[in-house]
């Protein structure tokens, strides 16, 4: 079939604002993937588009942009998955981050927020001779925050960042959540401390963008509810 | 980057929970105050149908508790939206000060008006 991509170009050295391009595509399978897409309009019409994308296979999480008005990983993402109007689609970078080029956004602030909750084991012995234990019940408690691939589709969908670029986010929190529920660290009041603040756990309110835009489907509304739940017994 | 109040310990965990307790309450007691004000004409609704209905301590008790729930839940949900707002400080504790006197004021109107009765 045939598609028309509508792109959200922009070159900070020529433009004084981003604006939108049109790519006409002949032969799109449904089963093409929206990465394919913008692969095939960067080798065969145009080399300057700049995006992210290193796995392909939604594991390293660096292709996260905004399809059709939701944040998605292009790599994950079938056409046949997108309600499609007027034979277009319509590709932006993920909001809220500084724009660097096209579909290039600068993710320091992203990481460092995520740096900021200390996402490392912390604990309080020296290491075991074999190994610090964990029963599968503990383990079971972490897996699916552990399943993040740090894409920022979360943090970037979530009003409350967009109104105040200091807000930690959902990504950070989930991050906080693994390790404060992980039974071999002991550095919960600490993470606490840093997520139970002005810019942190209190300015979610459960919108639940989070959730929607999480490519590998992470219930994070529930695990930012289990760390508020933990910073609120620590109070009453 | 800045973070505000990291490491803080008044985050806001017990203003947000405060906010839901008072939002429960006052679910029901907005239910009950439509029933009885305005659905149920024969409640009566004259200056004495009123004053009677005030001497009865838990009917006032009840009135105070939705006066002071209400302005709570209020003026600290209008707090919670105006701090989700990267606003400079002078400004937004400007804002806090006027919410504050005027949740004090409004209590203070309603109270001595249920208490004249
Ligand atoms: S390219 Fe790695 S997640 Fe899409």
């Amino acid at each position: 079939m045939e598609l028309t991509v509508r792109i959200q170009r922009y070159d900070p050295e020529k433009d004084s604002a981003p604006h939108f391009e049109d790519y006409k595509l002949d032969n799109v399978n449904k089963t093409d993937r929206i990465l394919d897409l913008l692969n095939r309009i960067k080798w065969e019409i145009d080399g300057g588009l700049t995006y992210r994308r290193s796995c392909t296979h939604g594991i390293c999480g660096s292709d996260a942009v905004k399809i059709n008005g939701r944040n998605r990983l292009a790599c994950s993402v079938l056409v046949q998955d997108l309600k499609i109007s007027k034979s277009r689609i319509q590709i932006e970078p993920i909001p809220a981050l500084p724009l660097q080029k096209d579909l290039l956004v600068d993710m320091s602030s992203f990481f460092e927020k995520y740096e900021i909750v200390k996402p490392y084991l912390i604990p309080k012995d020296a290491p075991p001779e074999r190994e610090r234990y964990q029963s599968n019940e503990d383990a079971e408690l972490l897996f699916e925050s552990a399943k993040c691939i740090h894409c920022g589709s979360c943090s970037t969908s979530c009003p409350s960042l967009w109104v105040n670029e200091n807000y930690i986010g959902p990504a950070a929190f989930l991050k906080a959540y693994r390790f404060i529920f992980d039974t071999r660290d002991d550095a919960t009041a600490e993470r606490l401390d840093l997520i139970d603040s002005a810019d942190g756990l209190w300015r979610c309110h459960t919108i639940f963008n989070c959730v929607e835009a999480c490519p590998k489907e992470i219930d994070i509304t529930w695990h930012i509810s289990q760390l508020k739940k933990a910073a609120l017994s620590r109070e009453i | 980057m800045a973070y505000r109040q990291v490491s803080s310990k008044s985050g806001g965990a017990l203003s947000w929970f405060l906010q839901r307790v008072t939002g429960v309450v006052l679910l029901f007691v907005m239910i009950g105050h439509y029933l009885l004000m305005h659905y149920n004409i024969d409640s009566g609704h004259t200056y004495s149908a009123v004053l009677s209905r005030m001497q009865n301590p838990f009917y006032k008790g009840l009135q105070m508790t939705f006066v002071v729930v209400g302005i709570y839940h209020g003026i600290n949900g209008t707090w919670s939206v105006v701090r989700d707002f990267k606003l400079k400080k002078s400004v937004s504790w400007t804002i806090y000060a006027l919410l504050v006197i005027s949740g004090v004021v409004f209590g203070l109107i309603g109270i001595t008006t249920l208490m004249s009765f």
